[in-house]
């Protein structure tokens, strides 16, 4: 089964700013759990005027406590050792119209994919009603949509191979390539007790109540760099980003 | 700024943010922009980077992630040509 969550909302400023909060938007003070951000491609085509961006997050405890309860333990070898460390990657897509007045943005998680996926997009576009003004004066305005679909393919796995990139990752903490093998061998009698269905959807339903609290974290947050740059330009979110960093520490 | 995940990168990961940012604000979003002038900070940049994916095991990821995406473009096309 699949779950969904969508949302649409508004937020106060022009189309402009919220673009560039957009790729601003980590760190900010409703962030914790992210912990880098970094261009992997950007590409502008001065024909069109759009700017394509992939940008890769690491994110830290990425799968809900609860949903960490549900797996067995070998899920765990790749994350650090210590069977809780949980970090996740988060590869991004965008692409800006600034002469139109839209930027679509998708992202979805490398890694734990067999377990949940999740892919998020979101659009912001410039009111309609001013699209034709391109250049003209700015609604002080952007409309927002949200979608996150969630899936959980636990079980799948046991069909086939544990996935290539995931013996590449952990290459470095586990000797030889026998690892994925074991694993598999090892899981059928966990499973036994549940059925992955029932865990699917399981993982599935507190993915989605997660999303429905995380998403109007990661809108404050989106505000709190708006009325950042608003206040005081990119200095008073750079200057931003520094404090929220000391608090942290 | 936000960090790399390599700490090694940082450096030139905030040099080319910062332009990118200036850029962005300041010709792209205006429509003035004829090319992306931190073409330059950002190869240096990505040198760095590849180096340190490389290391970490992560570039491999990200390449299978690329290949699933241009399948799934692909998939796409074909049902959407039909």
């Amino acid at each position: 089964m699949v779950r969904f969550y969508s949302t649409d909302y508004t937020y106060a400023y022009p189309f402009p700013a919220v673009s560039l909060a957009y790729f601003l938007r980590y760190p900010n003070p409703y962030s914790r759990h992210v912990a880098s951000t970094d261009t992997i491609s950007r590409a502008f085509d001065p024909a069109t005027q759009r700017l394509t961006t992939v940008r890769l997050h690491v994110k830290r405890s990425r799968l809900p406590p609860a949903v960490v309860k549900l797996l067995p333990k070998s899920t765990f070898t790749g994350g650090g050792g210590d069977g809780k460390s949980t970090q996740s990657f988060i590869l991004e897509r965008s692409v800006v119209d600034a002469r139109q007045g839209w930027m679509e943005c998708e992202s979805w998680n490398l890694d734990w994919d067999n377990v949940l996926s999740v892919i998020e997009k979101h659009t912001y576009t410039r009111p309609a009603a001013l699209s034709s003004t391109a250049g003209g004066v700015e609604a002080d305005r952007t409309d927002v949509s949200v979608s996150v679909t969630l899936k959980s393919r636990i079980g799948e796995q046991l069909r086939k191979r544990r996935q290539r990139w995931g013996e590449q990752a952990t290459a470095s903490s586990v000797s030889g390539s026998s690892n994925g093998e074991e694993e598999s061998v090892a899981k059928p009698g966990w499973f036994s007790s549940w059925s992955s269905g029932a865990i699917r959807s399981a993982i599935e339903s507190i993915s989605l109540q997660r999303t429905e609290k995380s998403q109007p974290k990661a809108q404050k947050g989106m505000s709190v760099v708006l009325s950042r740059l608003r206040n005081g330009g990119i200095q008073e979110v750079l200057e931003g980003m520094r404090k929220d960093r000391e608090l942290e520490i | 700024m936000s960090a790399s995940l390599a700490p090694e990168c940082n450096e030139t990961k905030e040099r080319y943010d910062n332009c990118f940012l200036k850029w962005y604000s300041e010709k792209y979003i205006r429509g003035t922009a004829t090319n992306d002038e931190c073409e330059p900070l950002f190869k240096q940049y990505k040198t760095c980077l590849s180096k340190a994916l490389k290391e970490r095991g992560i570039d491999q990821m990200l390449e299978d992630a690329r290949a699933d995406n241009k399948e799934n473009d692909a998939e796409y096309m074909k049902l959407s040509a039909r």
